[in-house]
């Protein structure tokens, strides 16, 4: 990775808008540039070099779960007093993760942030993938992930239902909307681009399969007049399921009477948590990506200043909430809801308190520098701080308030066994051999909404005019 | 690269004085007859102390909502909304009116009087361990200093904001536009830093023994929500005397619209998950509160704010159509300012009119309140005026002014 220098950083003036494609800016480059890589004979070697090792661990994430499945659960580390261990903290730390995607391709659009276009897709891709890891979790912890299905209130004879009263049954119906709406949005956006690379196939293979998911586009007036109207209506659906799900995830602790775990702020807090992992995920991804791929004049070194930008504001919002909750917690004056506090900076998980602090907190805040959020570096090494840190609170929160409840007898405590950390580690091969698959093979970038944004999409684009670059 | 628009600004002109004077002439009236209200009812001011709260903090709320919207065009460098963003920073900038109505509730508390805030009194303070756990905090001196810093930092953002706009309207440069740039995101973080403690300590510590951590969110959303509200009264009332009726159009209102829909329904999600996580835990430390708030008179406060505040501005504002056409986008509003006034009313005022002493819901309002809120209104809008006076209704050197004119929902 090297640091580029690009014009568009330097043109900041307030009179035009700043560029959001570089280099060659005409309409057939993009589509050249985002089909070659799909359409490249064969992927970089580092694409191989990476896809081996992703996968392999994903045969160890599959060898864990069926390790599991044979055994019980109790070949994790959850045991009394810990009965939530790391398989909640990862479920609830891969949907924090799966909140970018649609951030960016719902509320940004409502929000007329044109820079979206460039990442939208592969950060839409990334909270499908997200989901799936997510959704496992709670698939195996059941114990009989044969009778999984019962998660869902299925009619039966023995008017067996599922406690409507639970959170955990909210999460089901929260996060299988998400993942549906979420991945209809991402399909819906691919159809323009399947029907390219479909026009573009030279194999009868290709041209079949990408000609059978683009579902017979064919560009014409009508078909983008009802694209664009159920773009919009999906983006206002998707808008507040960006809200509710790590809102209905922090209710799962916020029901509860367990100190630490109850208290209101939690809703918006976790969101704003979701958000800022799901960022930082987004930029661990996407620097490499960009370079390997070729993608930098669409993905821009801006593209990536804005994206630490959100990370920097939502870490922030992140630890107004941490003062929230430790002064609340002093002024409320409940002594258990004042030991738990302390507890976690100076008890026995003082380690992973501070380092979530460092990670949450004070890494972000260098992004203030203009110089350190435009270093592919720095953003790289703060974003993989980030993904730490937001695993970290998760810990925290789950782990130290079981461990040390209202009866010192029953304290303990949580270490995790081999089959918690190689199956935590098997999610990250799921997620990047999904996503490294993705690059193969559809789309990255959304190539007929960056085309939007291009001068030549604009009445006197291309003439010279910067007035006339006013969008957004 | 300079773009100097040759048009006549518009400003408020002579009509400054005779609005100003008007507000004003109401704003004592209603005052005179709040301070007769409050007196005759001879409970050493108690009643007319809580509704005062509630006409600062409405008032306030308007001016921080603001606040928070004026730093958000500079942090996004937003085009959009140029034609009305003077109009908000008016507002943003009018706070040091309301540290002035708010003074007289800090010098009761620095006197000892605990009518308002009870823990402004030692002896009840010694009597409560869970006050007494909390006394360094709630400290008459301390607390104070905390409102002076506030209002402080509220009145120095707010001004620096219009300042350094006005500069703009006859700077041949950009440089105003760039400063504004640069320092909005400190100035958000002081921002978010100064009302959510504002919030715990000039509305949540009425009731000391209670405490919710998503209280100043909660506050922070009915403010940008009543901004908004206030936004798209005030720009109808100054098109209606021909003023900005050229600049300010359908598109404009369209998206505030949108931001006050959003702002409904965000406020709605803060406010149910601050009561739904409160009842199904279902602590007696935290029940109390509401527990108050659905009994009697106050459950049918509570009916009105699920209602008014939430379902119906929801449904009636969720159409393009609704926030396109002004008429109805200005009756939702009037509508939801009202309910910020009564979602005030409902925090502060169960404290005093609580449910023990059998209360109907004409007892639990009084002229108290409607006299207190026109008369804090009144002054509020006499100084908004002498704020506007002068100056350019909208940042008529603007660079992104163009922008803005001709801004168009797609």
């Amino acid at each position: 990775m090297t640091v580029d220098s690009t014009s568009a950083l330097h043109l900041d003036e307030p009179y035009a808008r700043p560029v959001l494609v570089e280099g060659d800016r005409d309409i057939a480059a993009v589509t050249r540039r985002v089909c070659g890589v799909v359409e490249a004979p064969k992927p970089p070697k580092a694409w191989y070099v990476a896809i081996t090792i992703t996968s392999a661990m994903t045969v160890m994430l599959f060898g864990c779960v069926a390790y599991l499945i044979a055994t019980g659960v109790g070949v994790w580390g959850n045991n009394s007093p810990a009965f939530w261990g790391w398989d909640i903290v990862n479920f609830v730390f891969w949907v924090g993760i799966a909140h970018a995607g649609t951030l960016i391709s719902a509320i940004l659009f409502l929000l007329r942030q044109k820079w979206r276009t460039s990442i939208n897709r592969a950060a839409e891709a990334m909270t499908l993938f997200a989901v799936c890891c997510a959704g496992l979790y709670p698939s195996i912890h059941v114990g009989r992930i044969w009778v999984a299905y019962w998660l869902f209130p299925v009619p039966n004879q023995m008017q067996m239902w599922p406690n409507f009263r639970s959170p955990l049954l909210w999460d089901v119906f929260a996060v299988s909307t998400y993942a549906t709406v979420s991945l209809l949005f991402w399909y819906m956006g691919l159809v323009p681009d399947l029907a390219t690379l479909r026009d573009r196939a030279t194999t009868k293979l290709r041209k079949g399969l990408y000609g059978f998911f683009a579902l017979g586009w064919c560009g014409s007036a009508r078909h983008w007049q009802r694209y664009e109207r159920a773009y919009l209506i999906l983006a206002a659906l998707a808008t507040p399921l960006v809200l509710s799900v790590h809102s209905v995830v922090s209710f799962d602790f916020a029901v509860s009477q367990v100190p630490g775990w109850h208290t209101t702020i939690f809703p918006p807090y976790f969101v704003a948590g979701a958000i800022f992992s799901g960022f930082g995920m987004v930029v661990t991804t996407m620097v490499p990506a960009r370079e390997l791929f070729g993608l930098k004049e669409l993905v821009t070194l801006r593209h990536l200043e804005n994206m630490n930008k959100v990370i920097l504001a939502t870490g922030s919002m992140v630890g107004l909430a941490y003062a929230t909750e430790f002064f609340i917690a002093w002024y409320g004056g409940n002594p258990y809801e004042r030991f738990v506090f302390l507890n976690r900076a100076l008890g026995p998980y003082w380690w992973a308190y501070w380092l979530m602090v460092f990670c949450n907190v004070v890494a972000p805040q260098f992004l203030w520098v203009k110089k350190i959020r435009t270093n592919l570096w720095a953003m790289f090494v703060i974003s993989i701080f980030v993904n730490i840190g937001m695993w970290l609170e998760r810990f925290v929160i789950v782990v130290t308030s079981l461990t040390r409840d209202y009866l010192p007898t029953s304290w303990g405590y949580f270490a995790p066994t081999w089959v918690d950390i190689c199956t935590f580690a098997g999610t990250f091969g799921l997620f990047l051999t999904l996503f490294l698959l993705f690059c193969r093979y559809l789309p990255m970038v959304a190539i007929a909404e960056v085309k939007t944004v291009l001068p030549a999409a604009h009445p006197h684009g291309g003439h010279g005019h910067k007035e006339g670059a006013h969008h957004g | 690269m300079t773009h100097t628009l040759a048009r006549q600004a518009p400003t408020l002109g002579d009509r400054a004085s005779r609005w100003g004077t008007i507000a004003l002439g109401v704003g004592v009236i209603a005052l005179a007859a709040a301070a007769y209200f409050g007196w005759a009812r001879e409970d050493g001011f108690k009643r007319l102390q809580h509704a005062w709260l509630v006409a600062c903090a409405f008032w306030l709320s308007i001016s921080l909502g603001g606040l928070f919207f004026v730093i958000v065009q500079h942090l996004t460098r937003a085009g959009w909304s140029v034609v009305v963003r003077r109009v908000a920073e008016l507002v943003a900038a009018n706070t040091l009116v309301t540290a002035i109505l708010f003074a007289p509730l800090v010098a009761m508390v620095l006197k000892g009087d605990a009518s308002l805030y009870p823990w402004a009194d030692p002896h009840h303070v010694a009597e409560h361990p869970l006050l007494a756990a909390k006394a360094p905090w709630l400290d008459a001196k301390f607390f104070a200093l905390r409102v002076v810093v506030y209002f402080g930092t509220w009145f120095l953002i707010g001004r620096w904001l219009l300042k350094r706009s006005t500069e703009q309207d006859g700077a041949s440069g950009v440089e105003p536009t760039l400063a504004l740039e640069r320092r909005a995101p400190p100035a958000m973080v002081a921002f978010a830093l100064t009302l959510n403690f504002a919030a715990f300590d000039l509305l949540m510590s009425v009731v000391p023994t209670w405490y919710s951590t998503i209280f100043g969110v909660y506050v922070f959303a009915g403010s940008v929500m009543s901004f908004f509200a206030f936004s798209v009264v005030a720009l109808r009332f100054l098109q209606k005397h021909g003023l900005l009726e050229r600049e300010v159009n359908v598109e404009h209102y369209h998206d505030l619209g949108k931001f006050l829909f959003a702002f409904v329904f965000f406020w709605s999600y803060i406010a149910f998950s601050q009561f739904m996580l409160i009842w199904y835990a279902d602590l007696p430390e935290e029940t109390f509160w509401f527990k108050t708030r659905m009994e009697g008179p106050w459950a049918i406060v509570s009916v009105v704010l699920l209602f008014g505040h939430f379902l119906l501005p929801f449904a009636g504002l969720l159409s393009r159509h609704a926030k396109r056409r002004l008429g109805i986008l200005t009756f939702w509003a009037v509508w939801l300012l009202v309910m910020q006034a009564v979602d005030m009313f409902w925090l502060v005022m169960p404290s005093v009119e609580t449910s023990a002493n059998p209360v109907t819901l004409a007892g639990i309002v009084s002229p108290i309140d409607v006299a207190c809120l026109v008369g804090a209104g009144g002054i509020w809008l006499f100084a908004l005026t002498k704020l506007a006076g002068g100056r350019a209704l909208i940042p008529v050197n603007d660079p992104r002014l163009p922008q803005s004119l001709a801004f168009e929902n797609f």
